[in-house]
């Protein structure tokens, strides 16, 4: 169990080789070996959604997957979203003007899943928005704020 | 150390819609966006354990599974033989340390402290931790740790017989006139029984720290509340001076009063640091949340009321009791909202509190008030329909035109125009006071009234506000934002006073290197840094002022001005005439490299005695009543909720709330406050329940799939309203607290509520379908 794996991740469009070990979780292996904090780890038990990531497009939560199983699959996490000159992703971009943050702590989760959100065709009203970013949970409470940003993001998407 | 420059990104508003309609977003009082935000949307924003060190450690706890005996033995062989592990800490090798002042600042005992505990008081307690190379490694040895105990009988909550009526807080007794007899005769009464959980702050970000020693210095990354009051817990326990310890807190994920102190867990990190001379990280688990610290205590009230037949209160007597664990002291002050709230000529209110087999409880978000208000907030809605007049009338009917208790005016009340606002917004002269009358298809509908407050808590506070040679404006402290906007507020307020753009202040909080600054709770941040910015601001300010009339080399040398304008980053004067140049190129020509001014609102006869007790305990806060005024926040929920007849499921269909926080000094930040406070309300009445396992005294829906806060589909559109006015007896600019106020109140207004669609009342927290069918 203790003895290292090497393993190849593609994050954010960049190749890495990690050794370790085939208990490391997705979520350590960003957090911990390549310093991508971004991720966040609120329950480390697949119950908050601070972890979401998006592995070949789908989210995931990085907590509930091993690094292992990530292997020849393309991570998305939040730094990788915005474009590489710093232009903020519609998603992020709404959030920062609807206030739909406070600790901030949720909020890269939150962003990932409603990116998701948006590509899964969910956001179509404010009640589909609810029901499908209900996984992601923010106790500073900016719920009304997220279905804001994200049904405006959504907009902005579809233009 | 973290700086945030405020910068207008694409899509804010450049200008605020303030009711005024004139104010700048980057002024106080504007919509500015808060400028810690590009970091947090991009996951740049690092946060305390997430630092990146050489050498790091990983340390995990081992939690006691009893709740009350003693350690027998621990068998840590298997522990210490498994691969990468560095370090196993019990109660027989770990380090003693000295017992620390409390944040009251009641000087400790000369006794010994030790983190890891032999005596078990509760089921979670630590008693163990392992230290390894990986933090899997340490997982998986942690699980190997074998304790034994000899267990004896626990008291596992209030409902225990063996618990008993406690210990008599003689603190929390207030009385005025004759109340049991005025109730005895009165010709309207109710008398019930109100009951509040164990609740919890589960903040998204779960406690932890890294800690790392070089020599006898002492480098602290965790999420606080407190940066000083943390940091002397850490000297004092080790026996360094203060300014050894540096705590480091960039951004805190969440605290709603857990994040205050330095805990046991804080200790084993600390010591196993020292023992190990390399870095320690401590994450708490998530199940560990519920067991490290402690949240709200469950409380139990009964409040009588007797009024005449108008409705008009003659009496209130009221009965408080709340838990405390063992050998730890906890009151939630349970008569704080009974004894404001209302005009009486008669009042009593008691409170006992409990030894149970718990982790000593804590503040979450305000503490008794939201309970206090559970109580009396459902007492007068019953009193209501004994009376046969409407909730929201009997609230006008009865109210307090000066504090009932202090005997003095208030500083500011805007309740009355919060009912007023909240009725007309949510449509309250609609509605139908009859219980079960309003229906759609199979759902009741009922709409409930609740009031709410909290005292506004005032302190001194410290900044150094800088002018740069760039004409940029740099704002230091030791004060925190774990998401009330700090940052964004600082850098308004700089910019306000000095006359410099918002995006070119830069705000550095959160790291104790900074001018002190005491706790953030209790709502009193904001209104204790803005007064502190404001005032370093102005003095910097006048320096660059003088330096400009006086200096030789100054282009506004010769004209001979008393004073001289600075506004958008230039100076001028005042008149008209002369030149006008930017403040970097007037530093240029008087060969200035900056202008610093430390400012702070402690009494100008203050010794370093008096500033060090008061940024590292709340000895010298100021009472909300001292002087002339009793000062607070206020507020009215108006709320709608929908109950499934059959099964008896409520949920929370429309809320306006209008509140008087006073000035807001962001009304972008302080909206968002409120309806994070009201989002928790709406949980704590539906949701939220530590649940004891009665067989073990453990809580066993320590997780957060199992202890159910509100997520994103329970949550209806909320609508805020602000009613306040600047209050100049609560803070120098003129704002009253933010943060505790929004919850304070939503739990009554929801129980009101579901009483009037189902006729049912439920005065034991949280309205589950049980209680229902």
């Amino acid at each position: 169990m203790t003895s290292k794996t090497p393993i190849h991740l593609t994050i954010n469009g960049h190749r890495h080789e990690l050794e370790v070990e085939p208990r490391v979780t997705l979520l350590d292996a960003l957090r911990d070996h390549l310093g991508l904090t971004g991720t966040k780890k609120g329950c480390d038990q697949g119950q908050c959604g601070a972890c979401t990531v998006h592995v070949d497009g789908q989210r995931v939560l990085a907590c509930l997957t091993l690094a292992a199983q990530a292997e020849g699959r393309a991570v998305t996490t939040i730094e990788g979203l915005a474009e590489s000159d710093g232009t903020l992703h519609a998603v992020q971009a709404a959030f920062l003007e609807q206030d739909a943050f406070q600790c901030g702590y949720c909020t890269p989760g939150q962003i990932m899943s409603a990116v998701a959100c948006i590509r899964e065709g969910r956001a179509g009203s404010d009640d589909e928005i609810r029901e499908y970013m209900a996984g992601n949970l923010c106790r500073c409470g900016a719920y009304p704020h997220i279905v804001a940003a994200v049904r405006q993001a959504a907009l902005e998407v579809a233009s | 150390m973290t700086v945030h420059e405020t910068r207008t990104r694409h899509g804010d508003s450049k200008r605020g819609d303030a009711s005024d309609g004139a104010v700048l977003a980057e002024s106080v009082g504007g919509r500015l966006s808060r400028v810690d935000g590009p970091a947090k949307i991009t996951g740049a924003a690092k946060y305390a354990v997430e630092q990146q060190l050489d050498g790091l450690s990983h340390a995990v706890l081992v939690e006691s599974t009893i709740a009350a005996g003693r350690v027998r033995s621990i068998d840590t062989a298997a522990a210490e033989s498994a691969p990468g592990v560095l370090l196993v800490l019990t109660p027989d090798n770990v380090l003693r340390l000295n017992t620390a002042t409390d944040w009251l600042g009641t000087p400790p005992p000369d006794a010994p402290y030790c983190p890891l505990a032999r005596d078990i008081t509760f089921s979670g307690q630590h008693v163990a931790a392992v230290v390894a190379e990986r933090f899997e490694q340490a997982v998986a040895a942690a699980a190997l740790v074998k304790v034994s105990y000899d267990e004896t009988p626990a008291i596992v909550d209030l409902d225990d017989p063996k618990a008993g009526d406690g210990i008599p807080i003689d603190t929390m007794t207030k009385e005025w006139g004759d109340a049991q007899a005025a109730f005895a005769s009165a010709p309207v009464r109710i008398c019930a029984a109100y009951n509040t959980p164990r609740e919890y702050q589960t903040p998204m970000e779960p406690h932890g720290l890294i800690a790392q020693w070089q020599g006898d210095r002492l480098t602290v990354w965790e999420p606080s509340q407190w940066l000083d009051g943390m940091a002397r817990t850490y000297a004092e326990w080790f026996g360094v001076p203060f300014e050894n310890v540096r705590l480091v807190s960039p951004y805190i994920g969440g605290g709603f009063g857990s994040k205050a102190f330095a805990y046991g867990y804080s200790a084993v990190a600390a010591i196993a640091a020292k023992m190990l001379g390399r870095p320690v990280k401590l994450a708490v688990t998530r199940p560990q949340t519920f067991t490290a610290y402690g949240g709200r205590a469950a409380t139990r009230q009964t409040v009588a009321l007797g009024a005449d037949a108008e409705g008009r209160i003659q009496s209130i007597v009221h009965r408080g009791v709340n838990e405390t664990s063992v050998d730890g002291m906890w009151v939630e002050p349970l008569g704080s909202v009974t004894s404001i709230m209302y005009a009486t000529p008669n009042f009593s209110s008691r409170q006992n509190v409990v030894r149970v087999n718990t982790v000593v409880p804590g503040a979450l978000r305000a503490p008794g008030e939201n309970p206090s208000a559970f109580g009396i907030e459902s007492a007068i809605d019953e009193l209501a329909y004994e009376a046969g007049i409407d909730p929201l009338e009997i609230r006008l009917r009865n109210y307090a035109e000066q504090d009932p208790e202090a005997k003095k005016p208030w500083s500011t009340r805007q309740l009355r125009e919060a009912f007023a606002a909240g009725a007309e917004a949510f449509g309250w002269s609609k509605r139908n006071p009859q219980p079960r009358s309003m229906r759609d298809g199979n759902q009741l509908i009922g709409w409930g009234v609740a009031a709410g407050t909290y005292p506004v808590r005032r302190a001194y506070g410290e900044a150094m506000v800088r002018i740069l040679a760039d004409g940029s404006v740099e704002v230091e402290s030791s004060s925190i934002d774990m998401g009330q906007g700090t940052y964004t507020i600082l850098a308004q307020t700089a910019a306000e006073v000095v006359g410099v753009p918002a995006e070119n202040v830069v705000v550095k909080l959160g790291d104790s290197r900074y001018p002190r600054a005491g706790v953030t709770g209790g709502s009193r941040l904001a209104g204790v840094m803005t007064g502190a910015v404001h005032k370093a601001a102005s003095a910097a300010l006048d320096q660059l002022v003088g330096l400009a009339i006086s200096d030789p080399n100054s282009p506004f040398h010769a004209l001979q001005a008393n004073t001289l304008v600075v506004a958008n980053g230039h100076i001028r004067s005042p008149r008209g005439d002369g030149p006008e140049v930017s403040i970097a190129e007037l530093l240029g020509s008087v060969g200035r490299e900056q202008i610093e001014a430390m400012g702070d609102t402690m009494p100008a006869n203050s010794t370093a005695d008096d500033r060090y007790k008061n940024y590292t305990t709340i000895a010298t806060a100021l009472s909300h009543t001292e002087g002339d005024y009793s000062r607070h926040s206020w507020c009215a929920h108006f709320i709608e909720v929908r109950v499934d007849e059959d099964f008896g499921t409520v949920r929370v269909s429309r809320v306006v709330s209008a509140l008087d926080s006073g000035r807001l000094y962001n009304p972008k930040l302080a909206e968002s406050q409120w309806k994070g406070g009201i989002i928790m309300g709406i949980g704590q009445a539906l949701l939220e329940e530590g649940i004891v396992d009665r067989r073990h005294g453990r809580i066993v829906n320590n997780n957060l799939a199992d202890y159910l806060i509100a997520t994103n589909a329970d949550i209806p559109d909320i609508e805020v309203i602000s009613v306040g006015i600047p209050d100049l007896h609560s803070s120098v600019l003129g704002g009253k607290g933010v943060g505790e106020l929004g919850i304070v109140g939503v739990a009554p207004a929801i129980a009101n509520a579901v009483f009037h669609a189902t006729g049912k009342r439920v005065r034991d927290l949280p309205i589950t379908l049980e209680k229902l069918i």
